[in-house]
């Protein structure tokens, strides 16, 4: 393995549900690398399997009435899927980790914060107590909560959200993880402590030389902290490639869309754009390519009504599932989505 | 640290409870009550015995009391320290005097303690030597060869038979009457107290173990093993619980042990079923999905992290049903599928209120009545205590 090797692999990956109304494919043929040290986001709007992937990274979901269906999970080169529950509990927490959403749900109520990041500690590292006790005093410290003596006596009902979800980074990053998964991490804080605890990761990405799978569906954030995109929509990956080959030459016509979608700073706008139309059910998917009917190009258009493209390399580490990528403009007499290709 | 810190440090959860339960009056007269019949069970032999405390035989100075006790005085002697020291460990905790006393080594503290209290037990109850003194002490003083005895409040023993004074109502030399053999009855009641506290104890004990342990597997699991599990629980709970124990009790040797397991085993129903809904509500919440990326094992993720979370209505469930096992007890005793009859016990004691000749004896009837009724009273006024305390919509804002 080379010091800039490939952490995660996903190769592939389905994740179905079985409800009771049908099959609601969650996760289809899902397919992206992570490097060492890199950060790879996953963007895509509420429902488009981004969490579910995670999920299943961690190998998290709940058996019935999910399964992963297929696909190879690639943990430096070893599949995590055939793991068994001992050597998952190896894994978790250990080599990768993850931070949840609702930073206000994810401490356990009865323990202290010191308890429960010294719990985390001590599992996977051979320490005493004491030696625990002081380690996450550290760890509280370097991720900048004031006070962490006093806090670690705490419990969490005293804590705001922005200062448990540093708590819940302290403790996934206290056994050193190769892999952190941030599912949404700030969708819950307010704007300036975001920015906080993204500079954090960062920051500790940095001195660990650790690899982040952000997952977001804010593309402001994926900007200025991701080195890697894939775009999602409807449990399919729609767009993958570099972040400053995907804010300047996006491909997709969903992507674009989203990116028309941003508010300009300063621009007059009376509304926001949008992408007229709604995420298909996952258990209703229209035939075809699933953005076909929001599309302002396929809705016409019989193959992609009828054939679903595949991800393919348009250009150079510059992947898209779209029948007309690259250059779909040129079919059209005027952009739908105006000047987003400009930004 | 300073004060100030110390003072600002967060309230738990079970300090919250504690706040709302000592609120109410009757919850701490009941909850008082209770330590009073624990503290009478604990010391009956030194409250009511027939070995005086002290005795001058001859000029030599003998305590027959304490070399009479048995292995089971001295388990309950070590149960009642063990106890005391949990309870006085978690206040310590709870008030952060110590700052070493964190949850991680109370954990350790409380299986240390419990580990010292059973293999104790085990031990007294293998190696201790079985005394047996017969000596009649009164009798003794009476004809001169001792003196200066002093003898404990109720200067009999629970097992004395003496006809001569049998079924005699409330006197001076018996306070509330003696029963058809001619013990006393106020010995016999206090003695009682142990069998009936232990009864509940242990048979709740037993219980609400294999109840969360189920309950716990069923509500987390889910899917088939949920359905598996319920289908055994209807069918535990479609059998008749009394009639099953009368029928299990009539093929076992009567003995306490016995007893305690029997009601243990057939009454974890109502446990499981509160445990399952409260692990299937816990399962998804966050915080224990964060405790499975950790990677925590799978019995730190059911006992340490969704336990404390779910076990309040399990509690309520416990008192109400340890006043239910009491019962049991009493109504087994009453019915002469109890304790064999040395062994005293309220139930027991009942059921000896109509003599053979078909005569009312009151005094036999109404104390250990008076007793079962308020033990069994407290128990349930204190579950109901604690249901209202952890109820989170009676609290006010925290």
């Amino acid at each position: 393995m080379t010091e800039n090797g490939i952490i995660l692999s996903v190769q592939n990956l389905s994740t179905f549900f079985d409800t009771e109304l049908g099959v609601a494919k969650a996760v289809q043929d899902v397919s992206f690398e992570i490097e060492k040290g890199k950060t790879l986001a996953l963007v895509g709007e509420s429902g488009c399997g981004k969490s579910v992937t995670a999920l299943s990274i961690m190998r998290l979901i709940p058996s019935p009435p999910g399964r992963i269906e297929s696909g190879k999970i690639l943990y430096r080169e070893r599949n995590i899927l055939e793991f068994s529950e001992k050597q998952m509990r190896q894994i978790r927490g250990n080599k990768i980790a993850m931070i949840f959403q609702e930073s206000m749900t994810s401490l356990n109520p009865v323990y202290t914060i010191g308890d429960q990041i010294v719990e985390a500690i001590t599992l996977h590292q051979k320490k005493t107590y004491d030696q625990a006790w002081s380690m996450a005093q550290e760890m509280l410290d370097k991720v900048r909560i004031p006070n962490p003596a006093r806090r670690m006596e705490e419990y969490p009902h005293l804590l705001s959200g922005g200062m448990r979800q540093r708590v819940m980074i302290a403790m996934a990053i206290s056994c050193k993880p190769s892999l952190l998964i941030a599912d949404e991490p700030t969708t819950a804080l307010d704007v300036t402590i975001q920015a906080q605890i993204l500079d954090l990761l960062d920051e500790l990405q940095q001195s660990e030389n650790m690899s982040i799978l952000l997952i977001t569906h804010d593309l402001g954030v994926v900007a200025q902290r991701a080195d890697d995109v894939a775009v999602m929509y409807a449990s399919k990956i729609a767009e993958k490639c570099s972040c400053k080959e995907l804010f300047k030459n996006p491909l997709h016509p969903y992507t674009q869309g989203l990116l028309h979608s941003l508010p300009q700073l300063g621009a007059r706008q009376k509304r926001l754009n949008t992408i007229a139309g709604n995420v298909p059910e996952p258990l209703n998917f229209p035939s075809g390519c699933k953005f076909h009917t929001r599309c302002p190009i396929g809705c016409n258009d019989k193959k992609c009504q009828t054939v679903e493209p595949e991800l393919r390399e348009v250009s150079k580490d510059h992947f898209a599932a779209c029948w007309y990528a690259p250059g779909y403009e040129t079919k059209l007499t005027t952009n739908p989505f105006g000047k987003a290709q400009d930004r | 640290m300073n004060e100030a810190d110390k003072k600002n440090w967060g309230t738990s959860y079970g300090q919250l409870v504690w706040q709302q339960f000592s609120k109410n009056r009757t919850n701490l007269v009941c909850l008082w009550f209770i330590i009073i019949l624990f503290t009478i069970a604990v010391l009956a032999p030194f409250i009511a015995n027939d070995k005086p405390l002290i005795i001058n035989i001859n000029g030599k100075v003998h305590f027959p009391l304490f070399d009479t006790l048995t292995a089971n005085d001295y388990s309950v002697f070590l149960a009642a320290i063990t106890g005391i020291t949990l309870v006085s460990l978690i206040r310590r905790n709870s008030r952060k005097i110590d700052p070493f006393l964190r949850s991680g080594v109370l954990w350790k503290q409380v299986l240390i303690c419990t580990g010292i209290l059973l293999v104790g037990i085990i031990l007294l109850q293998i190696f201790f030597p079985r005394k047996l003194d017969a000596t009649d002490y009164r009798a003794m003083i009476a004809s001169g060869k001792a003196s200066n005895a002093i003898f404990p409040l109720v200067p009999y023993g629970y097992g004395r038979t003496d006809i001569k004074v049998s079924q005699k109502p409330p006197s001076n030399e018996h306070w509330l009457g003696t029963d058809d053999v001619g013990s006393d009855v106020l010995c016999r009641l206090i003695h009682g107290t142990r069998i009936s506290l232990s009864v509940g104890f242990v048979a709740v004990g037993i219980s609400s173990v294999i109840g969360i342990v189920f309950g716990a597997i069923m509500g987390y699991f889910g899917g088939k093993i949920d359905f598996i599990g319920m289908r055994l629980l209807e069918i535990m709970m479609s059998v008749p619980t009394f009639f099953l124990i009368i029928t299990i009790v009539a093929f076992f040797p009567r003995s306490l042990l016995n007893i305690m397991i029997i009601i243990g085993i057939t009454s974890w129903t109502d446990d499981a079923r509160f445990i399952r809904a409260e692990f299937f509500k816990l399962r998804n919440q966050d915080f224990v999905q964060a405790a499975i990326s950790l990677g925590l094992p799978l019995r730190s993720i059911l006992f340490r992290h969704m336990l404390p979370n779910g076990i309040a209505p399990v509690l309520v469930s416990i008192t109400f049903g340890v006043a239910g096992a009491i019962f049991i007890e009493s109504a087994l005793s009453f019915l002469g599928f109890g304790v064999a009859p040395p062994t005293p016990s309220w139930g027991q004691m009942l059921s000896t209120g109509v003599s053979t000749t078909g005569e009312f004896l009151w005094w036999l009837t109404f104390f250990p009545g008076l007793a079962i009724f308020f033990t069994v009273t407290a128990y349930n006024l204190l579950g109901e205590g604690l249901r209202d305390a952890i109820d989170p919509k009676l609290r006010k804002a925290v």
